[in-house]
């Protein structure tokens, strides 16, 4: 064998991290679809599974979200970003042990986390719900795993950095000061009366806006240029873009407070914010379409990038649409509404994991060495494509006409509203079922390539270092 | 592996960009901004345009749904016509005077003001009611003994009213005699609560309760006869 690459030198360092987050991923993405279809057929026929009291919908709706954040979207994001930092600083994975070993125990703390929820002791926070005794271990393992991710970037060879570093870095040390600052105001020392639910709301959706979201961003910034081999078209509105979103969508996700028993210049200041969003969002999305459609053919040969053009994509038509339904006007008929269901699965599935989805299949090859047929990521492309539109429209849709229809007081509840949403659920349903099949398929051929046997693993680890 | 390298775009070798020149390419792409142009560039101008709209329309967006960061929601100013603050008025006596009536007097006049016959005389249709509120506020005031005729019939032989242990303020005897007044079909004039004062304070001296015959002959003309 000649004298590897750098790259494959820094590829061999990450491939035991790399390896562990994404097949843990994997389990907790078939988790959190198997909660999803749950609670989507719950709602379609009341006396599914209505025996057992730990799957109940209060539960496993819960329950979902939590796998789907902490265990989906936790670990991705550790495994693409190492991957991506490590690249990008042109450095080795160090102390891949001690990451391994603070991942088992973020799992593991999951683990109990959702067991918890679903023993019936949940905190009652947004997106906080598992009990609060698992939180310290949550806390202590992302810390030790983002330390050593911060030694992958102290140790970097060129002084400056770029668009996806600055993304990926902020999301992982944001996550930390959004749990610190829950934390304290909610239990530590906990913040009194109205105080509390703006602060526990802010916390569930600054989650989504400050990790996972910069997250794809950043993988984005960094997939586009490696995969079409040329730079992000102007390239310096990504610095405004960056400090915009630090600055702004900490203030504009309390608009999601439209209508509720808070000071009114709470909402106030999240509609004039999320008004204010439009620039972050216009710059990702011409510096990502821009470079993109320079070279569509491209984009559409290479799969990893199609998944990475179709989150882009969704982040921009989304979040418009979000900016949009943050307005008085609209939130009146929109605000208490499945529209709330249409945000959340756009940004984690359309967005957030489509992303990872194009991220992990380009990194994978490069890690392993070991190509995943095009067969089948084709398929898993278009099923999630799928998935993901039936269950957005189907939302967005329902959404609307439950808006419509509950603002008419004269209208009967049970005989009118909900027989008229009632068709949508069915189609979220079955969008999960899809959802569920094409995310197995991509567990299953992530799996194939970490352990096409699985016995042989380790073993084939040791004979490619000695080599 | 079936499919051909030439579409697949993303086997290891095929990368046209290796992450050192994405890093390289990108920080001299942040220190020179752009190309030198000939012409001014239309990007940075149209995102400056469409930003300085939405800062616009944020300012006036925030001046007008912040309610000056009160903490309270703003309150309902409701502009009331003379007769509606009237009609408010007048609702909010009757209804006081009901529950005084409820409290202290139902219990010999009776709840529907016919009172007891032979013992308490009626309220409803009673001219001693209707006539001059100076008789009502007296009676509450000092009391009343001794027989009357009330309807055409006796009353008073065995019980007289003795309100001067009773504290009760003008306020109230305002408010119960013209709930009094009006209620059962009764449709005289409204008891005001200076009158009532006034009444008290010329009474003042007295130490023992009215007689009949007394305020019969004080107020002879609004009895009629």
């Amino acid at each position: 064998m000649s004298v590897d690459s750098p790259d494959k030198v820094i590829d061999r360092s990450a491939k035991l991290v790399f390896s562990f987050f994404l097949s843990s991923a994997g389990l907790w993405l078939l988790t959190a679809a198997l909660l999803a279809y749950v609670a989507a057929a719950k709602l379609t026929d009341p006396f599914f599974l209505s025996t057992y009291e730990f799957l109940t919908y209060g539960k496993i709706k819960v329950a979902q979200a939590n796998a789907f954040v902490y265990g989906w979207g936790g670990n991705a994001i550790f495994a693409v970003s190492i991957w991506i930092l490590a690249r990008l600083s042109q450095a080795e994975v160090r102390g891949s042990v001690f990451i391994v070993f603070a991942g088992v125990i973020w799992n593991l703390a999951i683990t109990f986390g959702l067991l918890g929820i679903m023993d019936g002791h949940m905190s009652g926070h947004e997106m906080l719900e598992m009990p609060t005794e698992v939180w310290p271990a949550m806390l202590i393992s992302y810390l030790i795993i983002t330390f050593l991710v911060l030694v992958i970037h102290r140790s970097r060879q060129v002084r400056e950095t770029i668009a996806p570093q600055w993304f990926i870095l902020a999301a992982l040390l944001w996550f930390p000061a959004l749990f610190l600052i829950a934390w304290n105001g909610l239990e530590i020392n906990p913040a009194r009366g109205t105080l509390q639910t703006v602060l526990s709301m802010w916390y569930g959706q600054s989650l989504v806006w400050l990790w996972l979201t910069p997250v794809a961003l950043g993988a984005a910034y960094y997939l586009i240029p490696a995969i079409l081999g040329r730079t992000i078209d102007k390239y310096y509105l990504a610095i405004f873009g960056f400090w915009c979103i630090a600055a702004l969508a900490p203030w504009s996700v309390v608009h999601h407070l439209e209508g509720g028993p808070v000071p009114m210049w709470i909402p106030a200041i999240g509609t004039v914010m999320s008004i204010a969003m439009v620039f972050p969002i216009a710059v990702a999305s011409t510096n990502f379409h821009a470079t993109a459609f320079m070279d569509i053919g491209k984009v559409w040969d290479s799969l990893p990038l199609r998944f990475v053009i179709f989150g882009t994509l969704s982040y921009t038509v989304s979040s418009y649409i979000g900016v949009v339904f943050s307005l008085p006007a609209v939130a009146k008929i929109t605000q208490f509404t499945i529209i709330n269901e249409f945000h959340f699965n756009q940004r984690v599935y359309g967005f957030f994991s489509m992303i990872i989805f194009g991220a992990v299949y380009f990194a994978l090859p490069r890690i392993t060495g070991k190509e995943i047929p095009k067969a089948a990521k084709s398929f898993h492309f278009w099923t999630s494509t799928l998935g993901v539109l039936m269950l957005l429209l189907a939302y967005l849709i329902g959404g609307l006409t439950h808006g419509v229809l509950a603002g008419q007081p004269s209208l009967p509840w049970a005989s009118s509203v909900i027989q008229s949403i009632q068709p949508y659920f069915l189609i979220t349903k079955f969008a999960f079922i899809i959802l569920a099949f094409s995310q197995f398929v991509f567990v299953v051929n992530v799996w194939r390539v970490i352990f096409p046997n699985p016995f042989a693993f380790f073993a084939a680890d040791d004979k490619e270092a000695s080599a | 592996m079936s499919d051909d390298p030439k579409h697949s775009g993303n086997l290891p070798i095929e990368t046209e960009f290796s992450d050192e020149e994405i890093v390289k390419s990108h920080v001299e792409l942040a220190k020179t901004k752009h190309e030198p142009t000939a012409n001014f560039l239309l990007a940075p101008l149209v995102f400056v345009f469409v930003f300085g709209c939405l800062i616009f329309v944020c300012s006036i967006q925030l001046a007008h749904s912040t309610n000056s960061f009160q903490l309270h929601p703003p309150v309902e100013i409701v502009e009331l016509t003379p007769e509606e603050k009237e009609a408010l008025r007048m609702d909010r006596k009757i209804t006081s005077g009901e529950k005084i009536f409820a409290a202290r007097c139902a219990s010999c006049h009776q709840a529907n003001g016919l009172g007891i016959e032979g013992q308490f005389p009626p309220l409803a249709g009673s001219e001693w009611v209707s006539a001059d509120p100076g008789v009502i506020a007296n009676v509450i005031i000092k009391g009343l003994k001794g027989e009357i005729l009330v309807k055409g019939k006796k009353y008073g032989t065995s019980a007289a009213v003795n309100m001067a242990a009773v504290p009760i303020s003008d306020r109230e005897i305002a408010n119960v005699s013209t709930y009094v007044r009006q209620a059962w079909g009764n449709s005289s004039a409204e008891v005001l609560e200076d009158d009532v004062s006034r009444i008290r304070a010329e009474s003042s001296g007295m130490q023992d309760q009215w007689v009949g015959a007394e305020l019969r002959k004080m107020f002879a003309d609004s009895f009629g006869q």
